[in-house]
């Protein structure tokens, strides 16, 4: 799996990108290698797990090569080619696609996952958003970024599980404690105090909140629109050829103005995924033009707020400042936001699949 | 005192050859063997500048420590061969080196050779200098001179590891990750430590750490992931002379080490550290002294360093072992 590791890329005199074919190969393979060390399972066990796409394309390869039964229940961002190399890799693969009335398309997953894990006695559930193991998966990542750049002063990548970000930002701390952590979000996450509604974004951003999001670890955070990020995503292709997947650009729109904002600052940018998945969409001019998502340029810069819902409806920023949820919000925000997407979804708002 | 200078003109090594003793007349051998008397002595360290635990390509998990040499602490051994009749050891105790000395002899074949050890040396045992490691590399090396053979860095560690179960790795000349209870080398970290200025300290004088008497720190695996980033901290310092990122993986290695070993007044000491501008801390990890690293360029050295000892002694702490690497 050697084949799937960062390579550090360069960007400017004080950036470098962190692009990862398929980063989410890190946890699938320390979630697996950790639950075989504890006996949780053995060859031939049941794997089932919830994933939009990109874990479940990581579970696929590690559980392909160490001969586990894989099932991913997902949505409609699981399109036909990727569904394709799961099934290729002989995973069984159910989509869901009617959204649930609180917590959206990931409670729905998670619904039907309850389902399956009812019907099959033995199986184990990798659980990405509370294992904490997504987030320990990155200590060979967080090495690579020491063992290759030495001291690192800010760390900027998108948040949906909380694992890359906190993970290799918990492990680079214990060494530079002073390390900046900076975050990134979409519009209608409930992650970082918004208020849940469907987004046009994926691969970043929840519904839920996952344990294993630390909300402490984060010294700023930015929201990003689904255009945003995809114009980002053709001009980092074009600037760089890069070929990444819409939360590598939206990474590198808030890093390359950290980079420009901290001239003798070290600023790694982590880039999740390839592009392949977002031909027929981020890639896709027709798709964006007939999906509002068409945009000619970027903000230079975000708009500042000191709450989460003053952000908007551009590109914005905030100031978390290591602090909790609860510290932030209050400590009823969490039940607010996730309510919230009760009506919104009533309203008949949800995403068509 | 002669061992203690000689030392000093020692930039980087970990051992030498004393004058190897021409020795009470020569024994002979039927098969040719002539044997001499053999005189090794033995550099030891100042706790380690890293410990811990990894998992290696095939997810084995292996323990390893990087020493801090110091050229200051030493043990010398002497062996006298007998034909026949045991091997006795001077002083009674150091039973690891009257061990190394019967296994080197296995290893020559000649298991049923006898002979007088004597150790001396300056190294308090139990404190993390790697006492016994140094008695142990000191005497394979003064059996193979006294037998005419000669043994690799290599070898003495497997010998050394075999005698005392987890060794020091000052056995080399080079900078090594070293499996310490496997005798093995884990990755080559470069020719030599860059150069630190050293104040060494024993954080606890009365304490005696008897290693084999702990049970091995038991690390949780997001330590052992963490690791990692320690082992790639520490080969790129040396690789490109990193001191701050030098002295940041000892300090977080030490910090590691406190819930398995803590040393007393370890917060005071990392706070005392840093107002002096050390680039960290280094600890024994089986043993009580910590280890104050400083940037020997930094053009305040002296003053920080004065400053130090005036901070040391306020704590109650007024045995200062200064050395360099």
């Amino acid at each position: 799996m050697g084949c799937y590791q960062a390579q550090l890329v360069p960007l400017e005199q004080n950036l470098v990108a962190a692009v990862f074919p398929l980063m989410k190969i890190y946890p699938a393979e320390f979630c697996l290698r950790q639950a075989r060390e504890a006996g949780w399972i053995e060859s031939q066990s049941l794997i089932v797990e919830s994933s939009s796409g990109n874990m479940a394309m990581g579970l696929a390869i590690v559980c392909s090569l160490r001969g586990y039964r894989l099932v991913i229940v997902s949505d409609y961002a699981c399109d036909p080619m990727l569904r394709r190399r799961l099934e290729d890799l002989g995973t069984r693969v159910e989509i869901v696609s009617i959204p649930a009335a609180t917590g959206g398309l990931q409670c729905a997953r998670l619904t039907r996952l309850e389902e399956i894990r009812a019907q099959e006695k033995d199986h184990w559930w990798v659980n990405q958003y509370d294992n904490p193991c997504n987030p320990g998966a990155y200590g060979s990542f967080a090495a690579q970024l020491v063992g290759s750049l030495g001291r690192v002063d800010c760390l900027v990548g998108t948040v949906g599980s909380g694992g890359s970000m906190c993970g290799t930002a918990t492990y680079l701390r214990n060494l530079y404690p002073e390390l900046k952590v900076v975050g990134v979000d979409t519009f209608g996450s409930v992650l970082f105090g918004q208020l849940d509604r469907p987004r046009k974004l994926r691969g970043l951003g929840n519904s839920i909140f996952p344990k294993n999001l630390d909300h402490t670890v984060f010294d700023e955070v930015h929201w990003v629109t689904a255009a945003e990020a995809f114009l980002a995503t053709r001009l980092l292709h074009r600037k760089t050829a890069l070929f990444c997947g819409p939360t590598s650009g939206a990474a590198w729109m808030v890093a390359s103005l950290w980079a420009r904002q901290h001239a003798s600052s070290k600023v790694v940018c982590i880039f999740p995924d390839d592009g392949y998945r977002y031909v027929d969409t981020v890639y896709d001019d027709s798709y964006l033009a007939s999906n509002d998502l068409y945009l000619q340029t970027l903000p230079t810069a975000p708009l500042e707020v000191d709450d989460p819902l003053a952000a908007g409806p551009v590109w914005s920023s905030m100031q978390w400042s290591r602090r909790s949820f609860d510290d932030v919000i209050g400590s009823q925000g969490k039940q607010i936001s996730q309510q919230f997407s009760k009506e919104t979804y009533d309203h008949g708002l949800a995403p068509s699949s | 005192m002669d061992n203690l200078s000689a030392s000093r003109s020692f930039s980087q090594f970990t051992l030498w050859r004393a004058q190897q003793v021409p020795a009470a007349p020569c024994v002979a051998l039927d098969t040719d063997l002539i044997l001499a008397t053999g005189t090794r002595t033995s550099i030891a360290q100042h706790g380690e500048l890293l410990q811990g635990q990894i998992q290696d390509h095939e997810h084995r998990y292996r323990r390893f420590l990087v020493s801090l040499p110091c050229a200051r602490l030493y043990s010398t051994v002497t062996f006298v061969p007998s034909l026949g009749g045991s091997l006795t050891v001077e002083p009674s105790h150091k039973i690891k080196a009257q061990r190394v000395v019967r296994l080197t002899l296995e290893r020559f074949g000649l298991p049923h050779l006898g002979g007088l050890i004597t150790v001396t040396g300056n190294i308090t045992e139990g404190k993390g200098y790697g006492s016994s490691t140094a008695d142990c590399v000191a005497g394979a090396l003064a059996v193979a001179d006294a037998v005419g053979g000669s043994l690799t860095e290599e070898e003495v560690a497997q010998l050394v590891v075999a005698a005392e179960i987890a060794s020091d790795n000052f056995m080399f000349n080079r900078v090594v990750l070293f499996a310490h209870r496997e005798g093995a080398v884990l990755a080559e970290l470069g020719s030599r430590l860059p150069k630190l200025e050293v104040l060494g300290i024993d954080t606890d004088v009365t304490g005696v750490v008897r290693t084999l008497e702990y049970p091995p720190a038991t690390y949780d695996w997001r330590q052992i992931q963490y690791f990692q980033t320690l082992v790639a901290g520490v080969e790129r310092a040396i690789r490109y002379r990193d001191l701050a990122l030098l002295g940041r993986v000892a300090t977080s290695s030490a910090i590691i080490n406190q819930r398995f070993l803590p040393k007393p007044m370890f917060s005071e000491l990392c706070r005392l550290a840093e107002c002096v501008n050390t680039v960290g801390v280094a600890v024994a990890h089986s043993g009580t002294v910590l280890s104050m690293l400083f940037d020997p360029s930094d053009p305040r050295l002296e003053i920080n360093i004065r400053q130090a000892y005036l901070d040391l002694e306020t704590l109650g702490i007024d045995n200062v072992l200064r050395f360099h690497t």
